[in-house]
Parts: C-alpha cells; sequence; structure tokens
C-alpha cells in the first residue's frame, strides 16, 4: 500500500514535469536538488562528546526552578548527571572547572509544542514532513522522521531550548509526538520519549460567519458532527481491538488501533488542540468518556473554564503569549495574562512558543517573559518552559530542573534568561557540550570577514 | 350593503382585471380591447403626501392618470366607481434600488482560500472599455425585462415604481425607473437613465483586476479620468483630423454626461467608511453624488452628515446575535450586539442629522421583514411623516420623477396603495394596489361580512345564531330560543363562507333538541340568510336568518401599551466600536514629565531623573531640572521610562479591502490612502504597545504594487485625520518569489514575471514607459499632438523618477537588491527604504553606498526558500556598514512589541541600547523622512512619546501610556475601565437579545463588515505564502 502510493506520486511528479514547461518550476527544482547536496543542507555543528570528565560550575546564580535560587553557588555534573547542587563546597580533584562568576545557571528549556525536525522551510514541500495524508493517522511517529541535520535545531538550541515536544500535524489524529532533544547523530540519539503524546485536532464547534467561509452553516455543522464522531468511532474502534486482542481474538493487524494501545493503556495522553470554550468543554467531556488522559493544546480560551479544568485536573499546554486577542472585545493583554490566571485557579500548564514560524521557537524565554511582566511570578515563568512539561510530559524524573540525579541538561547565561539581551554562553545537554554555533552565527562571521571587521 | 368590497378569501392569488394592455406603438393581434380606464375611488381617506391627508375625498383616475384629487369632486359619468369607505389610500411606493427585471447574476463563489486564476478571457465584443468592470454603456431599460412573479411580491409590499439597477461591475450602466404593472417594458418605463451607477464591491476571488478594494476605487478614477481624456482627444482630433485617430470606445462615450454633471452618479457601498470613500471620488470628478447605503451610517454620523448627500438606505436590520449559551455569546463580539442594538435607530438618527433618505429592500435577503423593520424604525423614533416620503416623494425627487411619481396629484402616474388603515400600524394590510390606473388585489377580502347575531328558524324551531371572529374565519354558536347572550350555546362545529354563500354544521344535543350532525347551507343577502339544511336522519328542511344586531368585536385585552423601545448605547463613541471613547483626548496645553529616566534618542542621550516640557502638542524642553508652568498637566514618572512614540516601518493594519491589489503585475495607481480603516482593533492594540506611527503599505504580490500611507495611530480619529501631515508619499515594490508567484500554487505560471530576471526587466520597462509618459505631456504642450491620457499608474511611477514618490522595496536576495539598486541608479534615483531586506547583510558596503534605509524583520527566517540565509544579525550588520536600519512588524501582533524587537540588535550582533532603540524609533522615521517631526524627543518635535514602567528594551517593560501630539491616546489605567465597561455593556445587551428573542425579528443584517482575514491566507509566514512581508 504504501509502495503503491510512493510510486503513484512519482508518477505524478513526472506528469508535472512534462506537462508544465515551466522554467521557474523547474528552476526551482534543481535550485533545490543543488541545495539538498550541498553541506549548507546539514548544519554543520558537530553533536557533543559524552561527558568524559566530571565538570563544576561554580560561581554562578543557580536557578534550580523546583527549589530555592542559589547565589554564588556549585553545581557539579557527572557521567551526564547532576551530582551536586549547593551553596557552596570544597571541590575534589578531577574536575574541569569553570567560573560562572556573575553568570545565571538554569536548566534546559522545553519548547512543549513544536514541528522541530520535520519542518525545514515552510514554503517548500519537499521539507515539509509534518502532516501525514488521511485523517486518521494514529500510528505515525513524530521522531521516525526527525531530521538531527536540520538547520532550524542549532538555531533554536542556541538560545537555551535544549527539549522540543516535536509533534505531526493535520487530519483529526495526526499521529505520536516526540520529545527531542536538540542534539544528537541520529533521532535515536535524539528521542528523550517517543509516543509521548497522540495528537488530537478537535473540529471547530463554532459556525463561522466568515467572509472566506464557503460552506452553509448546514454544512458547516455537519463537518462538524462527522469529525466529532470521526474521534469518537476511532477510540472506539481501537478499543474494541484492544479488548479483542486482549482476548486473544485478533485475526489482521491494524497499525492505527495497534497505535492507539498505549493510549487507551493511558500510557500515552492524548494531547487536544482545542482554543475555544466549547472545543475545550467538549473535550474534556469526551476524553472521560473515552477514559484517556488529556491534554489541551492551545487552549486560548481556557481561562474561561478554569473549574472545569481545576476539577478535571488537565493540564494546558499555552500557546505563547504573543498572538493577538482571539476576539475584538477581549482586553488587547488577554494571550499575556492567561498562564497568570492558569497558575491562579492552580492548573497545570506550561506555555509553549510558536511565533513567526516553525524557525523562532528559539524565543519562549520571551513569550514566557510577557506573562511575567503582566503578572505571572517569575519563578513560575521559568517553571512554565522546564518543570511544567516535564511533569506534563511525566519525564520530570529526568529533566525540567537543576535537582541531583537529573541529566545534566543545563544552561549558562550572561544575564536573566527571560531578557532578550542576554545570551546563552553554555550549554550542556546530559552533559554533553553542545555547539552554539548555528547556520546564522556561521553566516554572520562569514560576512563579517567581507566587511573586515575580523 | 354598507361594506364595500365584501368577497371570499383566497391569499396569495392575485387577481387583476384591467384589460390586456395595447401599447401605443406595436401592433395589435385580434380583438382590440378598449374598456374605460376611468375609475372613481370615492369616500376614502387619502394621503395625499406625507402631512398632507383628505380625511374623506375622492380620486379620479383617467387612462392611468389621476385626473383629480379633493374632497367634493363630481363623479364623472364615465367613471367606474369605487366606495371605498373605511380605507386609506397613500401614493404607491417607490423601490429606490433594485435589480428587480435584469439579468441574473451568478452568485460570486466564496471561500476557499487563494483566489484561481481566471481563463485567459476572449476580448469583450463591442468597443468597450478595456476592464469589464467599467460597463457605462449599460442601460437598464435595454436589459429589462418585466417579471410578473417579482412584481407581484414588490406591489404585496405596496411598491409601484422601482429603480432598477444594472448588476455588473464597479461601474454598472444607467439605471430606470420603473412601473410594476404586469405591461410591457415600454410602457412600464417611467423614466430611463436616472443615474450612473458604481459599485466598490470587490471581487476578492477573482484573480483579475481589480481584486481589492483600492483597486476599485483606482479603476473607477481611472475610468473617469480616461472619460475626460476621450472627450478632449475627440475635440483635438475634430479640429486636426491629421492626428493620430483617437480610439472608439462606447464606455468612455457613455460617461461623457457625467463628467459634465448632467448626470448623477449613484454609488453602492457596504459600511459607511466606504461612503466617505465614494464621496471622495465624487469630489475629485465633481460629481452629483448620491449613496446607496447599508445601515452603519450612525457609527459615523458626523461624517456622513457633513457629506450633505442624499443616501438610498436599506432597512436591513441584524438578526439577533446568538447568544443562547455562553459558548454562543463569547463568540459574538460586541460590535454585534450594539449594532443589532443601534441599527434599527439609524434612520431616525440620520433625519435628525438632516441626512435625506430614500427606503430600499436591497440587500435584505428576507424580504418579507421590509415592513416590519420600516415599523420597527418609526418604533424607534423616525416620524412617520419622514418614512412615508423616503418611500414616496423623497425618492421622487432624488430620482428625478417628482412631477410624475411620489404623491397624489392630479396629472402624477396612478400608483395608488389602498390599506385598510395607517400603513405604520402593525396590523394594517395592504388591500390593494393600483399601477398606472389598474388594480392588482393583493389581499382579497371576504364579498361579505357574516358576523352578527341572528334569529333563525331550523325545522320549525326558534333559534338565535350568532357567527364572530374573523370576517375571514368564522366561527359561531347557536341556542334555542331569543337569547341575548351565547354562554350556553352551542359550538358551531364548522363555519365557512365562499363568495356569500356561508355552510355551517353543528351537533344535536339536548339543549338543542336534535341529533346527530345537522348541515346547513344558504346565501347571505345583506342581513338576511336564506338556505338549506339536512338533518342526521336525511331530511332536508329550508331555513332563513335575519340579523338581529351587528357584530361587535370584544375590546382587545391582550394589547399592551408598547413601550419605546430605544438603543441602551446609543452614544457617539470614538471610533465607534469597542474601546472606542465618548470624547477624543484633549491637548492640554502644557503637559510636564516629571524626574523620568528619557530616552531622547538625540545628542541629548538617555537622560536620567530628566523632566520633559510639551507645549501645545509639541516638545517645548527636554533636560534635567526643569520646571512646570502652572497650569500643566504633570507625569509623575519617578522610577518610569520615556522614550519616544514607537514607529513601524511596515505595517498592514488599518486598511480595508485587502493590502493586495494582486491583478496585475504592476499597480502602482492604488492607494492605501483610499482605504484607511480607522475603526481597526489592531490601531488600539498597537498603541498598548507603544506605537504612535506606522507605515501602511501595500502587499507585495506585485513588481510595482501601489501606493502607502504613513499615519499617526489616533484612535477614534477619522481616515483623513490618522494620515502624517505632509509625508512624503512612497510606493512598495516587491522582487523575489512573491511577484513572481512562486509559492501560489501550480496553477501561477504565466504572469509575467515568473524569474527575478523578469522581475528586474518589468521593473526597467516600467520606468522607461513613465519616461516616455512624461515625453508625451511635454509634446502635448507644444502643441503637436493628441492630448496624453492621464495615466493613474505611470503618473505614480514618473513621481519616483522625479523623486516626489520615494520606494519602498521589499527584497530578500543580495542579487536583487544589487540589481534594483543599479537600475534605480540607471534612472537617477534612490532606493529609500529596502523592506525586509534578509539578506541585506550580504551587501550592506552597496546599500550604504547607495544611501538605501534597511527595514527588516529581527529574526523571522526559514519560512520560504529565499529566506533560509536571513540571520538575525542582518539588522546590526547592515547598521555597522552605514546603512540606516530599522526593524519593522508587518504583522498586527508583532506591532505591539516593538520595543524588544530592537533589543535583538542587542542581543544578536551587540549594538549599544540607544542604537538599538534607535532601530524603532528614529530610523525608521528618518526612512520616512518624517524625523524632522517624529522618532525623538528633541525640542520642536511632535509630543509622541510613551511611558513604560521599564526600560523599552526590557522583556518585561509594560508601556502604560502612550501619546501622540501631546493628546493621551493609550492609558492603562483607562484600559482597565473600559474592559469593565465592556463585560457590562456585553451582560446588558445578552439579556437584551434573550429577553426579545422570544419574539425574534429583524433581517439578515447587512455583511459583517470585513478587512484584512484575506491577507493572513497570503502572508502568515508558517504556510509559506508571504505576500505582505
Amino acid at each position: 500500500m504504501k509502495n503503491q502510493n510512493s510510486k503513484l506520486q512519482i508518477t505524478n511528479c513526472k506528469l508535472h514535469m512534462n506537462v508544465i514547461s515551466h522554467w521557474s518550476l523547474v528552476i526551482s527544482f534543481f535550485t533545490l536538488l543543488f541545495a539538498l547536496n550541498s553541506p549548507l543542507y546539514s548544519s554543520d555543528q558537530i553533536p557533543g562528546k559524552k561527558q568524559e570528565r566530571p565538570i563544576a560550575l561554580f560561581g554562578g546564580t543557580i536557578h534550580t526552578v523546583s527549589g530555592e535560587t542559589i547565589e554564588n553557588g556549585i553545581l557539579t555534573f557527572k557521567d551526564g548527571k547532576i551530582e551536586i547542587v549547593s551553596k557552596s563546597m570544597m571541590l575534589p580533584p578531577g574536575y574541569e572547572r569553570i567560573d560562572c562568576k556573575g553568570k545565571h545557571i538554569y536548566p534546559g528549556l522545553f519548547s512543549s509544542w513544536t514541528t522541530l525536525g520535520l519542518f525545514e522551510i515552510g514554503a517548500v514541500r519537499a521539507t515539509r514532513d509534518a502532516s501525514e495524508t488521511g485523517r486518521i493517522n494514529p500510528n505515525v511517529r513524530a521522531e521516525r522522521a526527525v531530521n538531527p541535520e536540520s538547520e532550524l535545531i542549532p538555531v533554536t538550541r542556541a538560545n537555551g531550548v535544549t527539549y522540543a515536544l516535536t509533534a505531526p500535524q493535520g487530519g483529526v489524529i495526526s499521529g505520536n509526538a516526540a520529545i527531542i532533544q536538540l542534539d544528537g547523530w541520529t533521532y535515536e540519539d535524539m528521542t528523550l520519549k517517543a509516543q509521548a503524546g497522540m495528537i488530537v485536532n478537535w473540529p471547530s464547534m463554532r459556525i463561522s460567519t466568515s467572509f472566506f467561509e464557503r460552506r452553509s452553516e448546514e454544512d458547516q455543522k455537519k463537518d462538524r458532527d462527522n469529525s466529532l464522531k470521526e474521534i469518537r468511532n476511532a477510540f472506539n474502534d481501537a478499543k474494541a481491538y484492544w479488548m479483542a486482542k486482549n482476548a486473544n481474538k485478533i485475526v489482521k493487524h491494524d497499525s492505527r488501533w495497534e497505535a492507539m494501545i498505549p493510549v487507551l493503556e493511558k500510557k500515552e495522553p492524548v494531547m487536544v488542540t482545542a482554543n475555544e470554550m466549547s472545543q475545550i468543554e467538549a473535550a474534556v467531556s469526551w476524553a472521560e468518556d473515552a477514559d484517556v488522559k488529556l491534554i489541551i493544546v492551545g487552549g486560548n480560551d481556557a481561562w474561561r473554564v478554569v473549574d472545569l479544568l481545576k476539577k478535571k485536573n488537565i493540564p494546558v499546554i499555552t500557546d505563547g503569549t504573543h498572538r493577538t486577542p482571539s476576539r475584538s472585545y477581549e482586553a488587547y493583554d488577554t494571550p499575556f495574562l492567561l498562564p497568570k490566571k492558569l497558575y491562579d485557579a492552580g492548573i497545570q500548564f506550561c506555555i509553549s512558543a510558536d511565533e513567526g514560524g516553525d524557525g523562532n521557537y528559539r524565543n519562549l524565554p520571551y513569550q514566557v517573559a510577557t506573562a511575567v511582566a503582566y503578572g505571572l511570578p517569575y519563578n513560575e515563568g521559568l517553571k512554565a518552559m522546564t518543570l511544567y512539561p516535564a511533569q506534563i510530559f511525566g519525564v520530570d524524573n529526568r529533566i525540567g530542573s537543576l535537582e541531583v540525579g537529573k541529566d545534566a541538561t543545563l544552561i549558562v547565561t550572561n544575564g536573566d534568561i527571560l531578557d532578550i539581551r542576554s545570551n546563552v554562553e553554555m550549554e550542556f545537554i546530559e552533559g554533553k557540550k553542545v555547539d552554539l554555533t548555528s547556520r546564522h552565527t556561521m553566516l554572520w562571521e562569514k560576512y563579517k570577514t567581507k566587511y573586515g571587521k575580523k | 350593503m354598507k361594506q364595500f368590497y365584501l368577497y371570499i378569501l383566497t391569499l396569495g392569488c392575485v387577481l387583476f382585471f384591467f384589460q390586456k394592455s395595447n401599447t401605443q406603438t406595436a401592433h395589435v393581434e385580434g380583438i382590440r380591447q378598449n374598456t374605460p380606464r376611468v375609475h372613481a375611488l370615492t369616500n376614502v381617506r387619502i394621503v395625499q403626501s406625507p402631512g398632507k391627508v383628505i380625511e374623506k375625498g375622492t380620486i379620479i383616475l383617467r387612462d392611468g392618470i389621476i385626473e383629480s384629487v379633493g374632497e367634493k369632486i363630481s363623479l364623472p359619468a364615465d367613471a367606474r366607481v369605487w366606495d371605498l369607505n373605511g380605507k386609506t389610500i397613500y401614493a404607491g411606493l417607490i423601490e429606490s434600488y433594485s435589480d428587480y427585471g435584469m439579468p441574473k447574476q451568478e452568485q460570486p463563489q466564496r471561500g476557499g482560500g487563494r483566489p484561481q486564476p481566471q481563463q485567459q478571457q476572449e476580448q469583450p465584443r463591442g468597443a468597450k472599455y478595456w476592464n469589464e468592470k467599467i460597463s457605462p454603456q449599460t442601460n437598464a431599460m435595454d436589459i429589462f425585462s418585466p417579471d410578473t412573479k417579482s412584481a407581484e411580491g414588490m406591489r404585496k409590499m405596496g411598491f409601484t415604481s422601482a429603480l432598477v439597477v444594472p448588476p455588473k461591475g464597479n461601474i454598472k450602466g444607467t439605471s430606470a425607473m420603473v412601473n410594476l404593472g404586469d405591461g410591457k417594458t415600454n410602457e412600464l418605463v417611467v423614466k430611463g437613465n436616472v443615474g450612473m451607477h458604481a459599485s466598490l464591491d470587490v471581487d476578492f476571488f477573482s484573480d483579475g483586476y481589480p481584486n481589492s478594494l483600492m483597486g476599485v476605487i483606482a479603476l473607477i478614477r481611472q475610468s473617469l479620468n480616461d472619460a475626460d481624456w476621450y472627450k478632449k482627444a475627440n475635440d483635438a482630433y475634430k479640429k486636426y483630423p491629421s492626428l493620430t485617430r483617437p480610439e472608439t470606445n462606447d464606455g468612455l462615450a457613455s460617461l461623457q454626461d457625467l463628467i459634465s454633471q448632467r448626470q448623477t452618479l449613484i454609488v453602492e457601498t457596504s459600511d459607511e467608511l466606504n461612503e466617505l470613500r465614494a464621496k471622495k471620488i465624487a469630489d475629485e470628478f465633481k460629481l452629483n453624488l448620491i449613496l446607496r447605503g447599508n445601515g452603519y451610517e450612525y457609527r459615523h454620523l458626523d461624517a456622513i452628515k457633513n457629506l450633505k448627500t442624499p443616501i438610498i438606505l436599506p432597512v436591513n436590520f441584524p438578526k439577533a446575535p446568538n447568544v443562547e449559551t455562553p459558548e454562543d455569546a463569547v463568540n459574538v463580539e460586541l460590535s454585534e450586539m450594539m449594532n443589532w442594538d443601534n441599527a434599527p435607530e439609524n434612520p431616525k438618527r440620520l433625519n435628525d442629522a438632516g441626512v435625506q433618505f430614500a427606503f430600499t429592500t436591497s440587500t435584505m435577503k428576507e424580504q418579507d421583514k421590509f415592513w416590519e423593520n420600516i415599523r420597527k424604525a418609526v418604533d424607534r423614533g423616525l416620524p412617520q411623516e419622514v418614512a412615508l416620503a423616503s418611500l414616496t416623494t423623497t425618492p421622487a425627487k432624488m430620482f428625478g420623477v417628482e412631477s410624475k411619481l411620489g404623491s397624489i396629484e392630479k396629472g402624477k402616474i396612478a400608483n395608488l396603495v389602498i390599506t385598510d388603515g395607517d400603513l405604520f400600524k402593525e396590523k394594517t394590510k395592504i388591500l390593494d394596489v393600483w399601477v398606472d390606473g389598474n388594480r392588482y388585489e393583493i389581499t382579497t377580502l371576504p364579498m361579505v361580512d357574516a358576523r352578527g347575531t341572528y334569529q333563525t328558524t331550523i325545522n320549525k324551531e326558534e333559534f338565535t345564531m350568532w357567527l364572530k371572529g374573523e370576517m375571514d374565519g368564522l366561527n359561531g354558536s347557536l341556542a334555542k330560543g331569543k337569547k341575548t347572550t351565547d354562554s350556553n350555546a352551542t359550538k358551531l362545529s364548522s363555519v365557512s363562507l365562499s363568495q356569500k354563500m356561508i355552510s355551517l354544521s353543528f351537533s344535536g344535543d339536548s339543549a338543542n333538541g336534535m341529533k346527530g350532525v345537522i348541515r346547513m347551507s344558504g346565501t347571505i343577502s345583506k342581513d338576511e340568510i336564506l338556505g338549506t339544511g339536512e338533518m342526521s336522519d336525511g331530511k332536508t328542511f329550508s331555513w332563513n336568518a335575519i340579523r338581529t344586531s351587528p357584530f361587535v368585536p370584544e375590546a382587545d385585552t391582550s394589547k399592551k401599551k408598547k413601550e419605546m423601545q430605544t438603543a441602551t448605547y446609543p452614544q457617539q463613541m470614538f471610533p465607534p466600536t469597542v474601546f472606542g471613547r465618548e470624547k477624543l483626548p484633549e491637548q492640554p496645553e502644557y503637559i510636564f514629565v516629571n524626574d523620568a529616566t528619557i530616552w531622547t534618542q538625540s545628542a541629548q542621550g538617555k537622560i536620567e531623573s530628566g523632566d520633559m516640557l510639551i507645549h501645545k502638542g509639541k516638545i517645548e524642553k527636554v533636560g534635567k531640572d526643569l520646571s512646570a508652568p502652572k497650569n500643566a498637566v504633570v507625569i509623575e514618572a519617578k522610577g518610569k521610562h520615556i522614550s519616544p512614540g514607537l514607529i513601524d516601518a511596515h505595517s498592514h493594519s488599518a486598511a480595508s479591502g485587502s493590502v493586495n491589489e494582486g491583478g496585475q503585475a504592476i499597480t502602482a495607481e492604488v492607494r492605501i490612502a483610499d482605504v484607511i480603516d480607522c475603526d481597526d482593533i489592531s490601531v488600539y492594540r498597537e498603541l498598548a504597545g507603544g506605537l504612535t506611527t506606522a507605515n501602511i503599505l501595500h502587499g507585495s504580490a506585485n513588481a510595482i504594487g501601489g501606493q502607502n500611507q504613513v499615519i499617526k495611530l489616533r484612535w477614534g480619529m477619522m481616515p483623513e485625520e490618522m494620515k502624517f501631515e505632509g509625508a512624503i508619499p512612497g510606493i512598495k515594490f516587491a522582487l523575489g518569489e512573491n511577484p513572481k508567484q512562486s509559492n501560489w500554487g501550480d496553477n501561477f505560471t504565466s504572469r509575467y514575471p515568473q524569474t527575478r530576471m523578469g522581475v528586474e526587466q518589468i521593473i526597467r520597462d516600467e520606468f522607461q514607459a513613465a519616461r516616455d509618459y512624461e515625453k508625451s505631456w511635454k509634446e502635448y504642450k507644444e502643441g503637436t499632438t493628441l492630448p496624453p491620457r492621464r495615466d493613474l499608474e505611470l503618473e505614480a511611477v514618473l513621481q519616483i523618477l522625479n523623486k516626489e514618490r520615494i520606494v519602498h522595496c521589499h527584497s530578500y536576495r543580495q542579487d536583487e537588491i544589487l540589481a534594483m539598486i543599479r537600475t534605480a541608479e540607471d534612472f537617477g534615483f534612490r532606493i529609500a527604504v529596502f523592506q525586509h531586506i534578509l539578506e541585506g547583510y550580504k551587501v550592506a558596503d552597496a546599500m550604504a553606498k547607495h544611501g538605501a534605509g534597511g527595514s527588516s524583520f529581527s529574526d523571522w527566517w526559514a519560512y520560504k526558500f529565499e529566506v533560509y540565509d536571513a540571520i538575525p544579525y542582518n539588522g546590526a550588520l547592515m547598521h555597522n556598514e552605514g546603512v540606516v536600519v530599522s526593524f519593522n512588524s508587518d504583522s498586527d501582533e508583532l506591532a505591539r512589541r516593538l520595543n524588544t524587537e530592537a533589543s535583538k540588535a542587542m542581543k544578536y550582533g551587540g549594538l549599544k541600547e540607544e542604537e538599538a532603540l534607535n532601530f524603532v524609533t528614529l530610523n525608521p522615521a528618518k526612512q520616512m523622512r518624517i524625523d524632522n517631526r517624529v522618532g525623538s524627543l528633541e525640542v520642536g518635535k511632535d509630543a509622541d512619546f510613551v511611558v513604560w514602567n521599564e526600560s523599552p528594551l526590557s522583556t518585561i517593560a509594560m508601556c502604560e501610556q502612550t501619546w501622540i501630539d501631546g493628546k493621551k491616546f493609550f492609558d492603562r489605567n483607562e484600559d482597565r475601565a473600559m474592559n469593565d465597561t465592556i463585560t457590562e455593556m456585553r451582560a446588558t445587551l445578552v439579556q437584551k437579545i434573550l429577553k426579545e428573542k422570544k419574539g425574534d425579528g429583524g433581517g439578515d443584517g447587512p455583511k459583517k463588515k470585513w478587512r484584512g482575514e484575506y491577507d493572513d491566507i497570503y502572508d502568515h509566514p508558517s504556510k509559506g505564502m508571504d505576500n505582505k512581508n
């Protein structure tokens, strides 16, 4: 089946090339080929080596995030794990000592909603791997299509983002998201947790009156109801399959429902994209029926239903703060205030950052900063991009804070991480030193040379 | 028989009995029909015109004309007499804007993203205007074909005439006033060539030109210029036949009456700002104007009033929005609720403001709501006389047919409406309509009124019988003996009336001493019924009944006194939408900023504990330890930071009807200035981020796009008042993937250019054409040629070459940047600003040498192929090479936080903080050539500044106040209060809607006001289509 599909695509493509004698298409096709072969398409940064010597960072301000912030503290790590976090102590010999006076140390940041590795250039179809065709794709897995050579990865991690949830898109059930760490030779090196969440796109519940809506009110309702049915049916079918399988009654394999078993076992959460009040309410009610673990992604209106979310204990991954209010009558700072409102209501949340396309997940701390500017406590802001996503995805035993025994994934900055003017000076992922250069710094260096500034 | 019309009710069936018409010129087939057409309508209340009433009078109609009207008129011997006692006659109503009898239009397709390219169009037949949207040669009279069914529908509402308007195009052609009878076109047309019609409607889903509002305006303007040229060229040719023969153009010939003011321009609009736009066009060409309005006039009432232009007003009041559940309500905009609440008062407020208007059902999907809405408008305070005038005398005058239509006067066309009461009362029925002296029955009343109390004998027994209910819906009862009350009477199980025959039945019981079902029927004549009946045993009998007393209707107890409805929030707001104010911000004479960190962005640098004195909107002093005049408004700013108002060198906010005119590769003639949307909520949100000035640019769908408009964010003021006074005009150019349609999909592969090579050439070609254009005027002035056509496109391009217009050039790749620089140099001018310019760092030296500025995204990249080499160090690298650099937003969202965009120039490339802040203050001002007015806090400059709680470069800085021209346009405290007000208003209106919804009213409402969404389809970078940026 799969082969047939790809053959078909090739034929289509040929047909295309024959029929359209269109120069720009041909040219851009060759440009693309050239680009694919050129070294620039693969990032030049070399993945960090496994930690060989224990390292001690001393003198810096250690933002443990989970506990108190330690001024002029010391943090050591060994074999990729944090060994000591302390106010002060004598260092045993054999440590690589790094003076961090005046610096800040934070856990590596976690961007909790991305397509990193799946998307390179938005407008170039050949570089888009996030949306499979069809509407029910629970079997596809993001980590297996992560391109470790993506130029977006070094650019993202240069600002301190060391982890990302990378998620498939499109359809009704898009597939399995994965948590990756942003340094490694292969996707296997990079995968921290596969099947981190099953992505479900909740249909829009509202009837659009937009000028651009082509469908009638009736058709919109029908489409919405069909999508809702599709979700219910998929999960019911998967459950039937799972039960049959438990009873040893399965005759033929179904890859889709096979992939749903961890979800039904509640080992993998369902991540439902839902922004509107009615979507969120419907998703919560559905998840209860389907008996699955729910995470709301987006949640622009989540502040309107905090009681429900609190009662049902549903975490929310907010869609950043750098967006405009959904409605004209809403206060201009509605998006800025969402994290604070969720925090005040005691809802488990984190902040993601999808801004200016896929290239700018690096702006995560600045989206968090806006929430802090509008009232979210500072340390909560830090948690919203470190510990909280780790907790939501159940990987806080390994990452998310600077605690003894956790992975030595951390960043050293020359100032407040929330401030744009600060820069990340050092970065470790599982104790491996990460190259902070990127396509951007390389081009910068190159053109400084042109102007004789170096 | 006292009652006059007494018939059977057959609703929906309209009988008319005027003779088959003989036109005055056509050949007659068969036997001629010559029934006399003389009628006397007498004993009737006559509303001759609004306010002029004859309580009991007579109208004589002869051959379709009102022969006489008055109180005491003797009935001519040849007249058929109609006793209309108890009825009222009005002049026939005029539908002022209609597509009645016009060819049906295909509904344009909506939705579905990017428009598909049109098939190569065949050249239109005939010597018409080159663009089919300009079709002035179309005459409604020529394409009109009466349509019995529609005419009937309109007559039911009381209309007897309609202005019919050709349906197609932005200049549609001329309208005609027609009568709504069932005759032949020749008889029905009262007046052809009533006015020349135009429309600002945009075919957004077309790939053809124009597909934006500004394109529509430009095309209309160009065609009017062309009409002027056509006359001059032909005059010249007549005089000097050896000149080049001017083309023959029926379209331009048809515009001559309009441009010489012998004809009125009637423009169809979809919102009140479009009405202002239409007026600007009319003023430019000194045209007489009538507007086809839209129902939003009340929002900018003062501006509409100042137009001093009559309006054809749809009474299309919006439906109550769906607020049933909290979830539903959340998605309803406050402005929608406000419109629901205020729109029915639109006619009243226009009338109070002295605006003249005529009503139309146009734009209403549910035409049967017409009267409901007219009555609603009256309930909401529109005087009845005005409402009536708006349907009769006003349109008659507006369209120059007042000698024939609009009132009941001798010599006018016999168009009449007969009702059973006051037209504006809820239960009033329109009974008949007369058109051209022919009667059309609308409501068929029963021929007799059977109601009353009767004495009757059935089977030799005396009975009393009561017939009650409606004339056309009888019920009744029966009791033995002579009774005065029907309280113990047997109910009749059926009563029906057909013509004059009444049939009834009842069950026998102990009270009447009969058995089974007894059926009876009889003929009514005056007060007597004579007929036969049949008992349950089959025995027949004859019966008669004498009416002993007439029917007395029971007092209507259900009728409660209707409370006068009014809008809950009728105040004029500035702007008339959410976050509008009741008053515009004032300009205090003196403002004193006390003890702040002042980022002057001038030689004075950053002043700690500084003061600033503002006088009449200008900065008078900046420094330390200044003293405040006594009457100064003092801003206590200890611990605060003051920066110049931020400036966005690349914005698409506040523009209506698409920011791209994508229909052609070159559209230099279109102007953002024509489509400024002063009510765009983005303006307020951007103020809340400290933005005070923005360069509103055309999109990048074409190599030479439209003209820009620099605005100040004066929230609440009108479009003209937002414009930055004296800013040098500019224009958008675009290079690379967007103009060559790289990311538009596989269907867009044929428009020139498709390569960067082509982009370069088409721009050069255009510059050459502009020079040739200039030459043609010179030669003309030397007196040797046909007058040249004024070409709005080439005129704008020529201004570039003559350094009267600056170029904002969207560009990414270094090759195209360099090539553009060389092109400009070859034509002797400088590119003012390269926009986006993400590879500017690669040729920063060439840019600096050329003198071009660079306005860049701080850190966007990778959304399409040409930005794969974009780096956030771009700004710093260009700056270091001496380029004047700004960071822009190109986004309604990013424009709210340009201050921290500036910080990225520190992060990426290590600029100093004041250099970085210049990227969003002084440098964009320099790029737009407005740095003499704004961009820094220096003596003599405009008092445009922002109060921050932190360094503006800090990510946790919050904008607290934004001032423009010494007026406070944003204040965070005030904003909090406005939010509370909005919450309260929503709650109140939701309650009001829920209360009223029980008896749901209203129509389908005017189309939602629309702007901008279109651009999102093109422009979200993650979608890889970025025509805007």
